[in-house]
């Protein structure tokens, strides 16, 4: 495997985004009924996941038909958010025309309203993806997962606020779309003003959107289980913590495991379509497994193809993926992919590493002579 | 049971269960929907070698159709979902059925063709258009016929039999060969009923017995045809010819028309070339010859479409700037900042759009 990509010439990088440019066309003008009934199939399995896992746990009074149920909705809620909720709303089925395919309307069962999403997730991560200062995501503003990011004591409390971050994920999620940053950033009472006016504009929908869910899982399920309200109470919790757990998992493996690439800013002004393509290579990373897995992640465990085409319906990632890293490969492109033990227990290393000071090589030095701004070192190094 | 219904679907919704009630709905009776108009296949006619009656059995959605209105039917071919617009052939306050030729190289008819069967379900819109007949029913008709135009008529025949068992009706009607005649056996039964409409067959090979449309034929057939209100629908060409026979009368007002094609467009004068801009894709591409709504789908723009003939208005866009011409006027319009329907709209200018 190459350990380290290499600069590309201006007519290296065209050539580059030009081989991917056909893989992209092959796909597009390939898609057809099967990739319809496989998304359909999904919400059929969903949808039955859902129903089996709230009737063991309203009808159960046993530890064991609890635990399978909370897992059922868990699978459901995990299903729902991935592999259909965010594809979808990337517009992966937008060439369907069926309405209930479409992005731009679809509302998922994640605290975090789905128009906020769009913005910071669809535009904002996708395209300034792994750019410090510009993409959110970068440790979620809350976690320092690069030593290229500068060292606050705060970040020694990340061990904690990392776990904590997984068990509420949604939630995470939820209020890093509210942008609370941006009133700290403020410089003028004025702005201030502004950043005010934004979080009421978008705390709105998020409390509404909470709100209603809340009273989904915690209260209407609850009650219409009459005497075993608690228990099921209880098992949508525990749903929902399965679901957050295991979302935080599969995207911080996508992004953050050690040799993942972040960049300055002044880096990517004016970058080419390959430019762009080798950036959404090198910032992120896939996760090896079998096929249920991918389901599992939505097909995020080929973050790397659903980043060079993020609106190309994911299962068809699998089929592309030797084909990328072919090219990859000839183009000299570290292609990174593990196991997903692997690539947690690097993920691991870089929070528990970069919570304290240091951590990096000379990064500048590198940023001077390649546009990256440095790759996640490894925190044992 | 409607009001708890109601509420039920209003908790759904408040409670963001919308998608799974219209999923288990949909699994208890697939043309079951909280939101959409569906319709089962009930029975597949074989009209002629290329045309077939599909009888539809709507949701509650439905709600019902006037002689002569057409609907539009949503299919999903190769995973896309496609809409059409057709006339229905049966009588009001029966099952809508749709009557479809199979056009060579007809993406859209070719599939019901071949895969449309019994039980099969396809999303439908709600009865639409005003090729109807009047509330106030003359006593003189004349209905002017060619290949599926029949279809509307058809309905109208049905609804006239029953309304106005005495007026007056003739019905002229073209088609290829006999054989290719659709209703053949209906309109014999209608005509031979006492008070029944008077049908003439005309076809290209004289094989019904008359050759294909003539103006001095027809004022011969129905001399009193300046005295009768008319409807007219078929291929473009018969169109033409009835409507300017109707103008030299000077009785074009008593002419109802419903076009199922559009006549090609005419090439954009000056040999100019025009570029198309989309505002929000950021690109923009060169114009060729055919409609906008051909432009779109060319540069894979991917529009949603529905009739092609500017009936359905689903094709609409909003145009920010440039000049169309409106092919079933010739109307130019350039105005900026309006709705126009690509599908029978040809740019006569550099066109911005909002898509």
């Amino acid at each position: 495997m190459i350990e380290e990509s290499r600069k590309l010439s201006p007519a290296e990088e065209d050539a580059f985004g030009k081989e991917l440019d056909v893989l992209r066309d092959e796909a597009f003008g390939s898609l057809g009924q099967a990739d319809v009934d496989h998304i359909r199939g999904v919400v059929r399995l969903a949808r039955r996941a859902e129903a089996g896992g709230r009737a063991l746990l309203h009808l159960g009074l046993d530890p064991v038909t609890f635990l399978a149920g909370a897992g059922a909705l868990g699978v459901s809620k995990i299903l729902e958010n991935m592999e259909i909720g965010h594809n979808v709303i990337h517009g992966q089925y937008d060439w369907t025309k069926d309405p209930a395919l479409e992005g731009a309307g679809y509302e998922w069962d994640i605290v975090c309203p789905a128009e906020g999403w769009r913005r910071s997730h669809n535009f904002e991560h996708h395209t300034f993806t792994n750019i410090l200062g510009k993409d959110r995501d970068v440790g979620y503003l809350v976690l320092r997962v690069s030593a290229d990011q500068p060292w606050h004591p705060a970040y020694l409390l990340q061990p904690v606020s990392a776990v904590l971050l997984a068990l509420m994920f949604e939630w995470g999620l939820g209020l890093h779309d509210m942008r609370f940053d941006d009133l700290f950033r403020a410089r003028s009472l004025g702005e201030a003003r502004e950043a005010l006016k934004g979080l009421v504009e978008r705390g709105r929908p998020f409390l509404s959107k909470a709100a209603r869910l809340c009273a989904k899982d915690y209260l209407l399920f609850p009650a219409l289980a009459l005497a075993n309200a608690p228990r099921v109470l209880a098992g949508n919790v525990l749903a929902n913590v399965i679901r957050n757990v295991w979302g935080f998992s599969v995207i911080f493996c996508g992004h953050f495991p050690a040799g993942v690439r972040v960049y300055a800013e002044e880096a990517c002004e004016g970058e080419s379509r390959g430019a762009w393509y080798a950036r959404q290579l090198n910032g992120s990373a896939n996760i090896e497994g079998g096929k249920l897995l991918h389901l599992m992640t939505g097909h995020l465990s080929h973050q790397i193809e659903h980043h060079l085409f993020p609106d190309l319906p994911a299962a068809r990632y699998p089929g592309l993926a030797p084909k990328v890293r072919a090219i990859c490969e000839r183009y000299g492109q570290r292609y990174s992919t593990g196991s997903m033990p692997r690539q947690l227990a690097s993920v691991a290393r870089q929070i528990l590493r970069n919570a304290f000071p240091g951590g990096g090589k000379p990064i500048r030095d590198i940023a001077a002579e390649n546009p990256p701004l440095g790759r996640m070192s490894a925190a044992a190094a | 049971m409607n009001a708890i219904s109601r509420i039920a679907t209003g908790v759904a919704r408040g409670l963001l269960l919308e998608r799974q009630a219209e999923f288990w709905l949909g699994q208890v009776a697939p043309t079951r929907s909280l939101a959409q108009l569906r319709a089962r296949v009930e029975e597949v006619v074989d009209e002629t070698a290329d045309v077939k009656t599909f009888r539809l059995r709507p949701n509650g959605r439905w709600s019902g159709h006037q002689a002569g209105q057409f609907t539009t039917v949503e299919l999903e071919i190769d995973g896309v979902r496609t809409r059409r617009c057709y006339s229905i052939s049966s009588a009001p306050g029966r099952l809508p059925a749709i009557t479809v030729k199979r056009k060579p190289g007809g993406v859209v008819s070719g599939w019901m063709h071949a895969h449309l069967r019994r039980g099969d379900v396809i999303g439908l819109g709600l009865a639409a258009g005003d090729f109807v007949l009047p509330a106030v029913l003359p006593q003189k008709l004349l209905f002017l016929t060619g290949g599926s135009g029949i279809t509307p008529a058809m309905s109208m025949l049905l609804d006239l039999g029953r309304r106005a068992p005495a007026a007056d009706i003739v019905l002229v009607h073209h088609a290829r060969s006999a054989d290719d005649v659709i209703f053949r056996g209906a309109l014999a039964a209608l005509a031979a009923r006492a008070g029944g409409p008077r049908v003439v067959l005309c076809s290209d090979d004289g094989s019904s017995g008359l050759g294909p449309f003539d103006e001095a034929r027809l004022a011969l057939l129905v001399p009193d045809f300046a005295r009768r209100e008319s409807w007219v629908c078929g291929p473009p060409g018969l169109m033409e010819r009835v409507q300017s026979m109707w103008e030299a009368a000077g009785i074009a007002g008593s002419l109802r028309q419903e076009r199922f094609t559009l006549a090609p467009p005419r090439a954009v004068t000056g040999g100019k070339t025009t570029r198309i801009r989309l505002a929000h894709a950021g690109r923009s591409f060169v114009a060729g010859p055919g409609t906008l709504l051909e432009q779109l789908e060319q540069a894979g723009a991917k529009p949603v479409s529905g009739c092609r003939m500017g009936i359905c208005r689903t094709c609409k866009v909003r145009k920010v700037s440039g000049a169309v011409e409106d092919l079933r006027t010739g109307a130019v319009s350039g105005a900026a900042d309006e709705d126009v329907q690509p599908c029978i709209s040809v740019a006569r200018s550099d066109l911005e759009l909002s898509l």
